[in-house]
């Protein structure tokens, strides 16, 4: 494919992408931005409510060797009918893990294409840009557009005062 | 530069849309697509009905006839591939038409000025007044402007 409006940009070599679904949608997203896949049973155990009204898709945060993850909610996020959650993609040097329904495969793909300029709302944040794979339009997932800059500093504060009330009520228990 | 024939008219690409005829300039027209498959992700810019794969160019489909009709479509199955702006060959859209255009040439009239923005003239064929639209401009109207120019074009 020539690409949209001639501003794709031809990956040098193949790139490997994870093809997901979410609520019925698929997506790629780079399998280098993943550093792990799990199912959402086994993260239970780590993760923690917050009260987060300003941003409904973020409902928890767990925590992972040492490290604290915002649990995004991709249907929400995307605007999406709300799913049921299978499994949970850890992205890499992120802080984000995003709630997914499925994984359909592993699959390499040749280029990503631009958005065209059309297209001017928040999928502009959302994604890197498309690909074509089997006769499909699929767009590929910016990892570093589940959450913005002021998303993460709201999200420490309030994650700061869940985990503390946690670590009170631990040592309560204990 | 605008294309005209010999006698000074404008060409024009005339498309049904619902029970309604409309006109593009033909300077603007790329092509007639046959019905290809419609690819649609979550996206929030207004219009937008998806993206088609066309001659190895990503192409959005503007729901135009939910601007110019007020309603949604299924009766249009082929793509009208135009250019979003007249100094750009690369900018294209597509409008989900019948598959039944005709070429044609005439005058444009200025449009009234309470018209949409979208809505660069007038033309008379056969009797019958064409609105003539702008891509450009149909291509970035917003749906809560749409509903008072509906109003005005059904009055």
């Amino acid at each position: 494919m020539n690409g949209s409006s001639a501003k794709s940009r031809r990956a040098r070599h193949p790139e490997r992408v994870i093809l997901f679904f979410v609520s019925g949608q698929l997506f790629a997203i780079s399998a280098e931005a993943v550093q792990e896949i799990r199912s959402t049973d086994s993260l239970a155990g780590a993760a923690i409510e917050i009260e987060n009204p300003e941003l409904p898709k973020v409902r928890h945060v767990a925590e992972r060797a040492r490290q604290i993850y915002y649990v995004v909610n991709a249907c929400l996020h995307f605007g999406l009918p709300v799913a049921r959650p299978a499994l949970v993609l850890i992205l890499r040097q992120m802080r984000v893990a995003v709630l997914v329904d499925r994984i359909e495969r592993m699959a390499e793909i040749s280029a990503v294409y631009a958005l065209p300029p059309a297209f001017t709302g928040d999928e502009r944040h959302w994604y890197r840009g498309l690909t074509y794979l089997d006769d499909k339009v699929i767009p590929v997932i910016n990892p570093g557009g589940f959450l913005q800059s002021d998303d993460f500093q709201h999200l420490d504060r309030v994650a700061k005062s869940a985990l503390a009330q946690s670590e009170l009520q631990g040592a309560a228990q204990g | 530069m605008s294309a005209t024939d010999n006698t000074g008219q404008l060409t024009l690409v005339v498309l049904q849309i619902g029970n309604r005829r409309f006109a593009l300039p033909s300077e603007t027209v790329v092509e007639l697509a046959p019905p290809v498959r419609l690819h649609a992700f979550p996206h929030t810019s207004p219009l937008i009905a998806g993206v088609i794969v066309r001659r190895g160019r990503i192409v959005p489909v503007y729901d135009a006839a939910s601007v110019l009709i007020g309603r949604s479509s299924s009766a249009q199955r082929f793509y009208l591939i135009a250019r979003r702006r007249a100094d750009s060959a690369s900018d294209l859209g597509a409008i989900p038409v019948n598959g039944e255009c005709q070429l044609a040439s005439g005058h444009i009239l200025a449009p009234e000025s309470d018209r949409p923005a979208w809505i660069a003239g007038r033309v008379s064929l056969h009797n019958e007044s064409i609105d003539v639209l702008d891509f450009g401009a149909l291509a970035s109207a917003k749906p809560e402007t749409t509903e008072s120019n509906r109003a005005e074009l059904s009055s």
